[in-house]
């Protein structure tokens, strides 16, 4: 798996078990964490078997985004326009919890088809709470809507305490990621594979990928953040994204990627860590039964005693040879 | 390499490897130093009964520095199914070799010089194939990352 999918597997998983046997009762309650802090509660009572309530805990934003109510801007439009009916937000949202939604598996469309992709865009309440902001942007990027406020630096949680910058602008929108990695044998990894992104985009095939540029400095655009929000020691990542990468279909799966950038550049960093590892041990097994070859197991008997050297008994088995 | 046993002048029944110790300057032999270049030298001191062969890696670029560290580390810690390897480098140098009398019964001479020529060749392929393979999957994840905005 390459890229990250959007939906979360577990989830949809469960959905469609419920949907299946919407009129089985059973007692539900699970808990599990997503990468980046996420965590998901999802609660069925035999009471209700067809109510399942979702509780969406968010990673903490760090000061200079904004999270007015616990949750990004327009978080709560992006949820009734993409649900529907079939889900209720409820507030306040669940102890510890940033979101809670009541979903009515009963008001799901009978058409299975509809119902499967509702199912799955469910299941991305991810994507749709934590890249409401982003996806506003973008959105008015694409109906090339003159922006009110012009030029104005946004700041997107995309990670525990850490965010990424996006400026929009008429015709184009910038996004700038300051990449941070605790570990350092992390950090050169991910340099390195940054700077292949920059490669990569200059081959041909990818002319209408949007412009990828790295620097270990903070860009120009960044020039009024303060300095605590810019410490990156793999550098900064920026992309410009045109109108042409977010019409029609391709809005979803362009606001998911920009979302989750650095979580798929930490996530191949880690597989590249482990991929090394078994090489190197495949690499020490071969070794040792190279040396192992050098060992002649016929010829010990015929070494000449001259040669031979004692080697110094421990005292313990000195003793015990001498009581035999 | 012509290795004997010696067991040792200043302490009773002890048999240390000569060359680790350095105390009695009639045991050790001149030190040769042979280097390819700045970046890469091959530190060979011998004695009566040891001899210890010391290396020091090119390490071009940030991404080669640590997958040299990495990779000679993990080696350096598994040096007892080596046996003929020493656990930590000599200091200036990123890997280090000890072989002793003892060696050289247990194995061919020739089949055991084999074997250090193989290793040093063995670690520069996988260095320079892991620097590769670091590439390559870049290049990749860079690929699939970008193709999903056309």
């Amino acid at each position: 798996m390459i890229l990250l999918q959007s939906h979360s597997r577990f989830l949809l998983q469960t959905l469609l078990n419920r949907v299946q046997n919407v009129d089985k009762g059973v007692e539900l309650d699970y808990q599990w964490v997503e990468f980046d802090d996420v965590r998901y509660h999802v609660q069925v009572s035999t009471k209700n078997p067809h109510i399942v309530l979702l509780s969406l805990s968010l990673p903490i934003p760090p000061p200079e985004t904004d999270f007015p109510g616990g949750l990004p801007s327009g978080a709560i439009e992006a949820i009734k326009v993409s649900y529907g009916v079939v889900v209720q937000i409820l507030d306040p949202p669940r102890d510890g919890f940033n979101l809670t939604l009541k979903l009515n598996l009963l008001k799901l469309p009978p058409d299975e088809d509809y119902k499967q992709s509702l199912l799955v865009k469910i299941a991305s309440v991810r994507e749709i709470v934590l890249g409401a902001p982003l996806r506003m942007v973008l959105k008015r990027l694409g109906s090339r809507m003159m922006i009110p406020n012009g030029n104005q630096l946004i700041a997107l949680v995309h990670r525990p305490k850490e965010a990424f910058f996006v400026i929009p602008q008429v015709e184009k929108v910038i996004v700038v990621y300051p990449m941070r990695f605790s570990d350092s044998i992390d950090t050169v990894l991910a340099t390195s594979f940054l700077q292949e992104f920059v490669e990569a985009r200059r081959t041909s095939g990818l002319n209408n990928a949007p412009s990828c540029s790295w620097s270990s400095t903070p860009p120009l655009e960044l020039k009024k953040v303060p300095p605590e929000a810019l410490s990156a020691n793999a550098g900064f990542v920026s992309f410009v994204i045109f109108p042409r990468h977010v019409d029609g279909r391709k809005l979803d799966r362009t606001v998911w990627s920009l979302l989750t950038f650095h979580a798929y550049v930490s996530y191949h960093v880690k597989c590249s860590e482990g991929f090394m590892h078994t090489r190197m041990r495949r690499r020490v097994e071969s070794m040792i039964q190279a040396l192992d070859r050098a060992k002649p197991d016929g010829e010990k008997a015929k070494r000449s005693p001259n040669s031979r050297s004692f080697k110094r008994l421990s005292l313990r088995e000195a003793r015990t040879n001498s009581n035999s | 390499m012509c290795l004997q046993n010696f067991p040792c002048q200043e302490v009773e029944r002890h048999n240390k490897p000569e060359v680790e110790l350095k105390t009695s300057s009639e045991l050790i032999l001149n030190p040769i130093l042979i280097c390819r270049n700045e970046a890469e030298k091959c530190l060979i001191e011998t004695s009566i009964n040891s001899l210890r062969i010391s290396l020091k890696v090119r390490q071009a670029d940030e991404l080669e520095n640590i997958l040299t560290k990495k990779f000679l580390r993990f080696l350096s810690m598994r040096a007892e199914a080596f046996q003929v390897l020493r656990r930590k480098p000599v200091p200036g140098y990123d890997i280090s070799f000890l072989i002793t009398n003892y060696h050289c019964e247990d194995m061919q001479k020739s089949k055991l010089i084999d074997f250090i020529v193989q290793f040093m060749e063995d670690i520069d392929k996988e260095i320079s194939e892991l620097k590769m393979s670091v590439n390559t999957r870049g290049r990749l994840v860079a690929a699939e990352f970008l193709k999903q905005f056309i």
